[in-house]
């Protein structure tokens, strides 16, 4: 086909409109992000790289960082294992896969404000079922929303809860569309389930699982609704994620500027560790040969 | 595989399921328990049960009227989002030069993007243009979200259809806008109505942008739910009527997209 003119113009009211509503927002952010910026003041005053410096050289940008990472490692690691382990149980499984695997996507759909507060009812103190559950069998509960380390461990628990399914699922399909052929030789030469995972399923399994982590990683630094609703970044700022601290300061402090800024480390943090993933992937592909 | 290991898979599997679905059953429960037994350990499991918490949150709390907002902000999203990502997927999925693919990775890129990052400078446009608690900047900022998700899912419906039909349609003396629109475009009525219902669970469920860009007049419900939180004890029946309330539009698309789900997860990418 050589007339690529009007295949241009599909695309044009696409382009047009993401132009607007997608680069635009993004070029003023960062643009304000140089700016000492409060909403409801007029003066706006230049502020060259200070937002940045500021922001680099205070404690709570650290500890909110250090929060991000240990709660996505930590969850996005958790979801990886259940979620492979419940994939290859499916496919294992002959009987009533596909509800099993409808049921517990649930989940995952379910509005996840509305999850959040779900997992409140299961975690609060003393009326929350997990707590009421103990407290029969005589144990006492520790303050799941309330003690920094186990606030981290329930929100580690809401994130596993919430994307657990979505690792299962692409996981399975992944497993579906394999080679039995493969597995069965294997199988005959005396291969142990164990060795079949180790040398056979994982290794032809890692393009997918290195796909579905990166998603996964991009996705966990934007995660919000659980975290507002379960403990607000509380206590103090023990489950603090990065994008809740920009919260507070863009839309409880309005300090545009220094959230502008915030925003844009975010993205940069974000885009070193997809590349890091990426060339990790590449890496290893030429490895194999 | 031995009749005895699968029925043990079985059991795991059931079981998980069954722990992993808890805090929605004990979420229904509460919505249709009288607040005594709600909160008696163990859990009571015969009770009478009662739609009373569902008529109060969805008729006279007005939850009813944030679920118009939300379909609202849900419709709009759909009626840009789908048919502009439609256009531009065609359009990609038939080019074939480096910069289609350039495109199509740099979209990909936007995923990247942290939400809050593109929530401030909404905030800031709609305070400055007084469009707080209009549909309008709800809707804009969903079709940011959701453009780049909508031309990669589509494209991938796009990509199954046979070239030569195009081609064909052409020598019949169509031109390339016929073709599409007479020809293509009604082979790929699943993917329509697969994006559709994606965009339509991404604005549903929304919460950062509508928290900040709707008001009182246009409240969705992940804010309207939000707001009765979780922890005072009082609210809990009625946020649990709502909660159970606004879940089910989402199990509903779960139901009726089952076949594609993985292929909607993935940006198209795995065709489960």
């Amino acid at each position: 086909m050589g007339e690529s003119g009007p295949m241009w113009l599909f695309m044009a009211p696409s382009v047009l409109v993401i132009a607007l509503v997608l680069f635009y927002p993004f070029f003023s952010a960062v643009y304000y992000s140089f700016f000492n910026y409060y909403l409801g003041s007029q003066a706006i005053t230049f502020a060259g790289l200070d937002n940045y410096t500021n922001l680099l050289s205070e404690e709570r940008f650290w500890i909110t960082l250090g929060n991000t990472f240990f709660i996505v490692g930590a969850s996005v690691a958790l979801q990886l294992v259940l979620g492979l382990a419940l994939a290859l149980a499916l496919y294992a499984c002959t009987r009533g896969v596909r509800l099993i695997s409808l049921l517990n996507f649930l989940p995952h759909v379910v509005t996840p404000v509305v999850g959040g507060i779900f997992l409140k009812w299961m975690f609060v103190g003393r009326w929350g079922l997990i707590d009421a559950t103990l407290i029969g069998f005589n144990i006492f509960p520790p303050d799941w929303l309330g003690d920094p380390g186990w606030a981290k461990f329930t929100v580690i628990m809401a994130d596993t809860w919430k994307f657990m399914p979505f690792l299962m699922l692409v996981l399975y399909a992944g497993l579906q569309a394999f080679d039995t052929a493969l597995l069965e030789a294997a199988r005959i030469d005396g291969a142990s389930p164990w060795q079949l995972l180790w040398y056979i399923i994982l290794p032809m399994m890692k393009p997918l699982i290195l796909f579905v982590v990166a998603i996964r990683t991009m996705d966990a630094f934007r995660f919000f609704d659980l975290i507002y609703v379960l403990t607000n970044g509380g206590p103090g700022t023990a489950t603090e994620t990065i994008t809740l601290y920009t919260y507070q300061i863009g839309f409880r402090l309005l300090e545009v500027g220094r959230a502008s800024a915030l925003g844009v480390l975010t993205l940069i943090v974000v885009a070193i560790m997809v590349a890091a993933l990426i060339w990790f992937m590449q890496r290893r592909g030429r490895e194999a040969f | 595989m031995k009749p005895r290991y699968q029925a043990t898979l079985l059991v795991l599997l059931s079981l998980f399921t069954f722990i992993n679905l808890v805090p929605i059953l004990w979420g229904l429960l509460i919505s249709i328990k009288q607040p005594a037994d709600a909160f008696s350990i163990p859990p009571t499991l015969i009770f009478e049960p009662t739609l009373l918490f569902h008529w109060e949150v969805w008729v006279e709390r007005g939850f009813f009227s944030f679920l118009i907002n939300s379909l609202i902000v849900a419709g709009g999203t759909i009626c840009i989002s789908v048919p502009l990502g439609t256009l531009a997927a065609y359009g990609l999925a038939r080019t074939k030069t480096k910069h289609a693919s350039t495109l199509l990775f740099s979209l990909l890129a936007i995923r990247m993007l942290p939400q809050i990052l593109l929530a401030i400078p909404f905030f800031v446009m709609a305070r400055y243009l007084s469009l707080i608690d209009t549909y309008l900047m709800m809707i804009l900022a969903m079709v940011a979200i959701n453009q780049p998700f909508t031309i990669w899912l589509m494209r991938s419906f796009f990509v199954d259809v046979p070239v030569e039909l195009d081609e064909a349609a052409m020598i019949d003396g169509c031109n390339r806008w016929l073709a599409f629109w007479h020809v293509v475009l009604p082979t790929v009525r699943p993917g329509l109505a697969v994006t559709s219902l994606f965009s339509m669970l991404l604005a549903y469920n929304e919460f950062l942008f509508a928290l900040i860009l709707t008001g009182s007049r246009t409240k969705t419900l992940p804010v309207a739910i939000a707001e009765y939180g979780g922890e005072d004890i009082n609210y809990w029946s009625i946020s649990a009527a709502g909660a159970i309330g606004i879940m089910l539009p989402p199990v509903i698309f779960t139901i009726l997209v089952q076949r594609h789900l993985i292929r909607g997860l993935t940006f198209g990418a795995v065709k489960g």
